[in-house]
């Protein structure tokens, strides 16, 4: 309806405007110039052809496409940052492991002394604040795994995999494991 | 009554709009923050699987090939460009490749995981109970740690760094985690052969 | 076909030809109009692959809530009815059915048409297309991969031997119910592209979406070739990228629980 309207208005624009295009365009239409060979349509631009491989376009652009934000665009809820921090804790308690087991085997070498008597010697040796600061650095990443651990036992058995749940045993999780990492701190 | 929907369009763009001048200014066009740093993990251009090679290598094909990817257009039989174009002959409409049937990095893989799990549990209660641990429970607790970090450390590397990506670190890495794996387990043994056992040894550091 | 009417087409002369731009479109509602105005600002991720070159931008626009519908979905369209109409992004059934205006919104994965327009006007909403996903323009993520990820699993019943009776295969009303939960899903690919672990190897990953519907046919009784299904998922990547992270199921709009459907894909890969 609309376009019907508007083409309806051009044609009464042009008339009244251009008299002599309207004549001619209706001209070039008519049966006798048809005969007469005059309604070959010109293009006044000339457009040239494309001659790039269509298929490529698409290829092209794939090529420059930006990856949408993830994980700092993503809100920070129980499920994925206490399952970051699972992966965190566990990297970082295995390797004090493996860095400390690793400088016992290498220790005679280098006259290292990381006897079990040596160590607590110089556990004992520190004072209380760093005593317990470095407990409890190292017991809050134990505990949090452990306990979370527990966790994924849970999921892998198909149980507890219901939001409400997950919600409420990642804050459990959260709450038991630095309140048991406090406590391991004062042994 | 396409042309009616299209009127509402239309109107948009003819009325004046000044909402459009409000929003447009450069001062609301905020550069998106996490563009301009460093991005985490960074993937590769977008390819997809059979999307088509470049046209040099089409010209090559066969005829016989040519012709089996459908229709010329016009008389330039080379402009006729198929879609079919790919290593294995496949087209963006094909399914994604399946890895192949792998049980030892799959579900037994899995399986032995959890069961290391489960056993890990009694064990890192009991010395909370106990004290400590007697040398052979110690051992296997020694044992399974060893199991469990290295399967951990290899799913964080199979994760973060794939083979597409970072080939060369990718390598590096697992065969750096498999030195490591190896020297933690001997100095384990060394400590447990020569010192009080890692139970005991715990229990008389924390609490010195 | 109304302008061809006689009538009509006496009053087409007299009457203006644009109507003012503040005509009532359908994610627009009538002001009542002694409320104040309550503006809200939209912060939309931009990006024109016309400009390749310059960098993604989050450009704000603010919208009176009054005038808005109460869905996200209801505040896009209008930005793109009044405000820029480059903006560019996928909806359709405005019901959460089709699946096509999956965004993340204010940081989560969802239905732009489910997700109400939280009133607190103070602070603003930010819209990002699906995360880390390959963007064709604004909101608009390429989901070929996704797809073609689909595909892989065989979403179709496959049996080769007839039923008795020469009719349809038939289940009892159990074996029907565990299908309950699994073929509600729309495949908006909101639970897959909120996995961490489908963002780093989604090549390989098949994510949350495609192995619910792996679980899908695996539960089907109908389906013959599950040991086939297991095979083709037994590897390290298909399933086992998945570590229980569970923001598939925090995030899936249309309330499914693929963390579930995975965790039942990996028992019975074990046994």
């Amino acid at each position: 309806m609309f376009s019907q309207k508007v083409a309806q208005q051009s044609l009464r624009r042009l008339a009244v405007q251009q008299p002599f295009a309207m004549q001619s365009s209706l001209m070039r239409a008519s049966p006798a110039a048809v005969a007469l060979g005059q309604n070959i349509q010109t293009r006044q631009v000339t457009s040239s052809p494309n001659t790039e491989d269509p298929t490529q376009i698409l290829v092209k652009q794939r090529l420059q496409r930006p990856i949408a934000p993830h994980l700092t665009i993503y809100k920070p809820q129980i499920g994925w940052i206490g399952s970051s921090l699972h992966r965190i804790s566990g990297v970082a308690l295995s390797g004090t492991l493996y860095l400390w087991a690793t400088a016992y085997l290498v220790s005679p070498t280098f006259g290292w002394h990381l006897e079990s008597a040596t160590m607590a010697a110089s556990m004992g040796a520190m004072p209380v604040l760093a005593k317990v600061l470095l407990k409890s650095t190292l017991a809050l990443p134990f505990t949090y795994h452990c306990m979370n651990g527990i966790r994924h036992l849970m999921w892998d058995l198909g149980r507890g995999l219901t939001n409400p749940v997950i919600i409420k045993t990642g804050w459990t999780v959260v709450g038991l494991s630095i309140a048991s990492a406090v406590g391991l701190a004062l042994l | 009554m396409a042309s009616f929907a299209r009127s509402s369009l239309l109107r948009q763009t003819l009325a004046p709009r000044p909402f459009l001048q409000k929003n447009v200014g450069v001062s609301q066009v905020v550069a998106f923050h996490a563009s301009a740093k460093k991005q985490i993990l960074p993937p590769l251009p977008q390819s997809v699987e059979g999307t088509p090679k470049p046209p040099a290598s089409i010209h090559s094909l066969q005829s016989a090939e040519r012709a089996a990817f459908g229709e010329c257009f016009g008389s330039n039989c080379d402009a006729a460009i198929p879609y079919v174009l790919d290593i294995n002959n496949a087209t963006v409409n094909d399914p994604a490749p399946i890895p192949e049937t792998h049980p030892s990095e799959g579900s037994y893989h899995w399986t032995f995981e959890r069961a290391v799990c489960v056993g890990l549990v009694p064990l890192t209660i009991a010395p909370f109970a106990a004290g400590s641990l007697h040398p052979v429970m110690d051992a296997i607790l020694c044992s399974l740690i060893v199991a469990h970090s290295h399967i951990g450390f290899q799913a964080a590397i199979v994760d973060y760094f794939p083979p597409k990506r970072v080939p060369k670190f990718r390598s590096l890495c697992n065969w750096l985690l498999r030195a490591f794996t190896l020297t933690t387990a001997v100095g384990l043994y060394e400590f447990e052969t020569n010192d009080v056992g890692v139970t005991e040894a715990l229990r008389r550091i924390w609490t010195a | 076909m109304a302008s061809l009417r006689t009538t009509s087409r006496l009053f087409a002369a007299s009457r203006p030809m644009f109507r003012p731009a503040f005509a009532r479109t359908y994610a627009t509602v009538e002001p009542t109009p002694t409320e104040q105005p309550k503006m809200k600002t939209f912060k939309v991720y931009r990006w024109n692959p016309d400009q390749p070159s310059e960098k993604p931008q989050m450009q704000s626009y603010d919208l009176d809530l009054n005038k808005t519908g109460p869905m996200m979905l209801d505040a896009l369209i209008r930005i793109k009815n009044e405000l820029d109409p480059t903006l560019t992004f996928r909806r359709s059934c405005r019901e959460g059915i089709c699946g096509s205006c999956a965004m993340n919104i204010d940081g989560v994965n969802t239905l732009a048409c489910l997700c109400r327009i939280p009133t607190d006007t103070k602070s603003e909403s930010r819209i990002y297309p699906l995360p880390h996903t390959y963007v064709v323009k604004d909101l608009v993520p390429d989901l070929t991969h996704f797809y073609k990820q689909y595909k892989s699993i065989k979403p179709y019943l496959q049996r080769d031997t007839p039923t008795e009776d020469g009719l349809e295969f038939r289940q009892s009303p159990e074996d029907r119910k565990k299908l309950d939960g699994l073929y509600e899903c729309i495949l908006c690919a909101c639970c897959s592209t909120s996995c961490p672990s489908y963002w780093w190897n989604s090549e390989e990953y098949l994510g949350p979406a495609i192995l619910l519907q792996s679980f899908r046919w695996l539960a089907d009784s109908r389906d013959e070739k599950t040991a086939e299904r297991k095979a083709a998922l037994d590897n390290s990547m298909s399933v086992y990228r998945c570590h229980t992270i569970l923001n598939c199921t925090r995030t899936c709009p249309k309330g499914l629980n693929p963390g579930r459907a995975i965790a039942e894909v990996k028992k019975m890969l074990a046994v």
